[in-house]
């Protein structure tokens, strides 16, 4: 009962706030190539997402471009470094720091992955998957928990793209998945084309993986492109515009659950923004 | 809650799957699977022709291209002058001894010049099987010049100091600080402007080393409000700025005025409160520390 009391409070911080994030948002992840046409043109679009590590750092230069945009745009923060389901204590200056940064910029929302990026006292700079069992579920939902009232807004918990599985499981990755959410009072932060990665790499069917989904508690959804290996394994590289099976998989989580905010990424080999632009827009259609 | 008892054994052997060093004996970097933990490949479910530790491989991979490009990003014109081939080799090395820590991948790059001071002593290093070296001297400076710009972009902003008339006794016996925003730079080949050619350059190969200059260059790298910036020192004046840092001023200038030749010590006083207040305005200093610390 208390998180559910938890997740309408969160749920009203989020969407009623005063950024003001419409539910069916076009959003684009904030990258520094783009920043010049950004501060010429102010494009129309309904919000930015930073990768919060960027802005973390002692250099005020990240900072300062950072609260130019939030002068005109609604800003929301995505980690990839907090290793939620990491063996070790969480970072607590980490957390900290996190949650100054959404104060500081008044953010609507913070996400994060599900999954662990560090073991040991080091750092992988990666998002890595463990084996899906219950127990496991129980250690992720009180993390996510904390992390959620720490932040003191909504808490969205991202699905991996993968390209291992284990014997270990004795869940699916969705149940799994939405086993933490659940538990954890958290919320969802759906990424399209990781379900379809996984879909592909590990041969499972992914609207099963989106019936399994409450989306009255998506936070997000992100879209992005991949690449195909020689070995025919799919990468989660995010340098490709949306294929059509992902822009075909949103149109189903659409019609499932939308609306929701929908935020494109592009991390290497990013084009131009107004090329970017045009591939959010696509959403539009695909909505349709 | 504490974590699963399984989960830091799994964790620990999934990390040593992604810093096994990839395989160059073929000319191309390969997963090596062979050293990965025998119990992880058992775990990792075999994927249509894939084996389980072809699906590790993935990881791997991925983990060494990260920190590849991460200190090519770090490291660019060092990268460039050796080729990415060698660079990624001696990234492979750094990084076994010194795995990244801490949430900031701008961190993994932390402590690359030092390793690279200590990795090779010979003045001349290979760089091929044909006999290509590199002058041991320009690679450090080369490897100075990237970690300044990446010192001077990470640094934290700081009030520039600016030395109050009651401050005048506490200076004459103080050492000057320089800000974390500023770094200064010496060069016997044109670095920093090899550097700044490379900006728009996508490349992996290795470039040639420039003619050495015919003198030393100085320069200070100062963190401006929206690029870092570049400013031509005079040889005296990187001197002075150099033995502030060591000394209280008047022992400073005392030290500078006996490094000059006599041909210059009528003009010193003059040039060297010029280039004093030129320091303080563009903001070098950033405080002082008495000079017994």
């Amino acid at each position: 009962m208390a998180f559910a009391r938890a997740v309408k409070c969160y749920g009203e911080w989020a969407m009623g706030n005063s950024t003001k994030l419409a539910p069916d948002a076009l959003g684009l992840g904030l990258r520094t190539p783009h920043y010049a046409h950004i501060f010429e043109y102010w494009p129309d679009l309904g919000y930015f997402e930073i990768i919060s590590e960027n802005f973390l750092g002692a250099s005020p230069v990240p900072r300062q471009k950072l609260h130019r945009v939030r002068e005109r745009y609604p800003v929301v923060l995505h980690g990839v470094g907090m290793n939620l389901l990491g063996h070790a204590p969480l970072d607590e200056r980490y957390l900290d720091d996190l949650a100054r940064l959404a104060d500081e910029i008044d953010a609507p929302f913070v996400t994060d992955h599900l999954c662990w990026t560090g073991s040991h006292g080091t750092t992988h700079h990666d998002l890595l998957p463990t084996p899906y069992v219950p127990e496991l579920v129980e250690f992720a939902a009180e993390r996510a928990h904390g992390v959620q009232r720490r932040l003191g807004r909504p808490f969205g918990l991202e699905n991996l793209s993968s390209y291992v599985q284990f014997q270990a499981s004795t869940m699916t990755e969705w149940d799994f998945y939405s086993a933490v959410v659940r538990e954890s009072g958290c919320w969802f932060m759906l990424d399209i084309n990781n379900i379809y990665v996984s879909s592909e790499n590990h041969d499972f069917n992914p609207e099963q993986y989106l019936k399994a989904i409450d989306f009255s508690r998506v936070l997000q959804v992100h879209l992005a492109g991949h690449t195909r290996e020689p070995n025919g394994t799919i990468v989660d590289t995010h340098d490709q515009p949306v294929c059509e099976e992902v822009w075909r998989l949103y149109q189903s989580a659409w019609r499932m659950g939308g609306p929701f905010p929908t935020l494109l990424e592009w991390d290497d080999r990013i084009p131009p923004m107004p090329v970017a632009l045009c591939e959010l827009g696509e959403a539009i259609a695909a909505r349709s | 809650m504490s974590a699963p008892l399984w989960l830091a054994d799994f964790q620990a052997q999934f990390a040593a799957v992604l810093r096994t060093p990839l395989d160059r004996s073929t000319g191309t970097l390969r997963a090596a699977t062979i050293g990965y933990p025998p119990a992880l490949c058992d775990n990792a479910r075999p994927r249509g022709a894939l084996g389980g530790d072809a699906c590790l491989a993935v990881y791997n991979r991925q983990y060494w291209f990260r920190m590849f490009g991460v200190m090519a990003n770090a490291f660019p014109l060092s990268a460039r002058l050796v080729g990415h081939w060698t660079f990624n080799a001696w990234t492979m090395q750094f990084l076994s001894e010194n795995p990244p820590r801490g949430w900031d991948v701008d961190q993994v790059a932390d402590g690359f010049e030092a390793w690279l001071g200590h990795a090779f002593s010979a003045p001349e290093i290979p760089l091929d099987k044909n006999g290509v070296t590199l002058e041991r001297a320009a690679l450090l400076q080369a490897a100075r010049v990237d970690g300044a710009w990446r010192s001077v972009f990470l640094a934290p902003a700081e009030a520039p100091y600016r030395p109050s008339p009651v401050e005048a006794n506490v200076l004459m016996t103080s050492r000057l600080q320089l800000s974390r925003g500023v770094e200064l730079i010496a060069e016997d080949w044109p670095l920093l402007d090899l550097r700044h050619q490379l900006a728009e350059d996508t490349g992996e190969t290795r470039i040639p080393l420039p003619p050495r200059l015919a003198d030393p260059c100085f320069w200070a790298m100062v963190r401006g409000p929206s690029a870092i910036g570049r400013l031509a020192l005079q040889p005296r004046e990187a001197q002075l700025f150099a033995l502030l840092r060591e000394w209280p001023l008047p022992e400073a200038l005392a030290r500078l005025e006996r490094a000059c030749p006599e041909s210059e010590r009528d003009g010193l006083p003059a040039n060297a409160h010029a280039w004093l207040m030129r320091s303080v305005a563009l903001g070098f200093w950033s405080g002082i520390v008495p000079s017994n610390q």
